[in-house]
């Protein structure tokens, strides 16, 4: 007897034991990747929320998140960008709730004041300069954020921000040249 | 060059990240002291920048990240199985539904040609006899077969002796004939025939009269209490 399957291209038929297995591999695989890209998620909400239980928080709902929905990433080649960019939007998301918060609690603001006096060695290295430069990179458009920040961590170059963002390496170079102009610009 | 353009120059040249001036602009900070105070102000601005930005996003992981990722992980998928079961059993109930219309859909032609076969091996014939609506009705027809009380039909199943019968809304007759003949795993279960009951109607309602033999009025007492 012979038996004829026809099957779709790019489909397989799968049983219930089959799919068991298909979700151990997406379990396994992805903890493979949650090793490499864990701290890498940490770092991005970091970067935006400036506060480790925070960042930690948030890295944790965005690796979750990209856990639940690892099965739907066609190109796993693109997780680590996948990834940056949940994790960057969710900070961004609990940054802006936060404000929000803060302003409705306290409605005062401080005055600006002028950075005139110390060198600029002092000035990085002061708590004054830096929360004026968080508050120069919250006014960054978000594109010029995220490759500003991801340019800056440590074993990132700027061709793996492009393969990791999908842009490509011109537009990355030129993001980073505005935001580091407009930063220069708000602390002159 | 003028100092106003060396000026842009120099934070174009730094803000692409150019390590050292080169050309006309490099001739000019040479020539223009001002310039060159400018151009190093710039250049220790952008390298706080830069370390300042570095500091944002290289603060390390805390160990407790992880872990407590796997430990969400696992609370994640434990419920994706339950639910994944869960809609497993709902198909399967969703497939014996159809099965079972399937299967009733096609025993209909056999009932509507008047004979119904159960899987006890009961005929059962379904035919369409006067309706009495009251036992008095019913010996009145039973003595007289062609005299009809009214237009009121019902459909009467045969049924042999010693086989318990069930009287059903006349609405739900059809549901327990279908119901009766789908039982196929116990015979004994379904040799239970049904008759329709009786449709609702307006009958005067008989009270029997209260009758009271003896009748005893009392006046009430006041009690020590009031």
């Amino acid at each position: 007897m012979r038996e004829l399957v026809l099957t779709q291209p790019g489909r397989v038929l799968v049983g219930p034991s089959e799919r068991e297995d298909e979700s151990s591999r997406a379990h396994r695989e992805f903890e493979e990747r949650l090793v490499e890209c864990g701290p890498l998620a940490f770092r991005v909400a970091y970067g935006v929320l400036r506060h480790a239980a925070d960042a930690e928080d948030a890295a944790q709902e965005a690796l979750l998140k990209a856990y639940r929905n690892f099965g739907r990433l066609r190109e796993p080649a693109r997780f680590r960008g996948w990834l940056v960019r949940i994790a960057f939007r969710l900070a961004l998301d609990r940054w802006r709730s936060a404000k929000r918060r803060e302003k409705r609690e306290t409605q005062w603001t401080g005055p600006e004041q002028s950075a005139a006096g110390p060198t600029t060695e002092e000035l990085a290295v002061s708590s004054e300069f830096q929360a004026r430069l968080d508050r120069a990179m919250e006014e960054l458009p978000e594109k010029f954020r995220l490759v500003l920040l991801l340019a800056a961590i440590q074993g990132y170059t700027l061709e793996e921000v492009s393969g990791m963002l999908g842009i490509p390496m011109g537009t990355v170079k030129s993001r980073l040249f505005f935001a580091r102009k407009e930063l220069a610009e708000k602390l002159r | 060059m003028s100092c106003e353009r060396c000026k842009e120059k120099m934070v174009d040249a730094l803000a692409g990240g150019e390590g050292a001036v080169h050309g006309e602009l490099a001739a000019h900070l040479r020539a223009c002291a001002g310039c060159k105070k400018v151009y190093e102000a710039q250049v220790h601005l952008f390298g706080a920048i830069d370390s300042g930005v570095r500091a944002m996003v290289n603060e390390t992981a805390p160990a407790s990240l992880l872990p407590r990722v796997r430990a969400r992980m696992e609370e994640t998928r434990a419920p994706r199985l339950v639910w994944r079961s869960a809609w497993s059993v709902v198909a399967i109930a969703a497939m014996i539904l159809v099965i079972s219309l399937g299967f009733v859909r096609r025993s209909r032609p056999l009932r509507d040609a008047g004979l119904t076969k159960a899987p006890t091996g009961v005929a059962i014939r379904t035919e369409t006899v006067p309706f009495a609506a009251t036992p008095r009705e019913a010996a009145s027809t039973a003595a007289n077969p062609r005299r009809r009380p009214g237009n009121k039909m019902e459909t009467r199943i045969n049924r042999p002796s010693g086989v318990p019968e069930v009287t059903v809304l006349a609405e739900e007759h059809q549901a327990f004939v279908r119901f009766v003949a789908r039982i196929p795993a116990d015979p004994q279960k379904a040799v239970a025939l049904t008759r329709p009951a009786p449709p609702q109607q307006d009958l005067p309602v008989e009270i029997a009269l209260l009758q009271i033999e003896k009748l005893k009025v009392k006046l009430l007492e006041p009690t020590t209490e009031e």
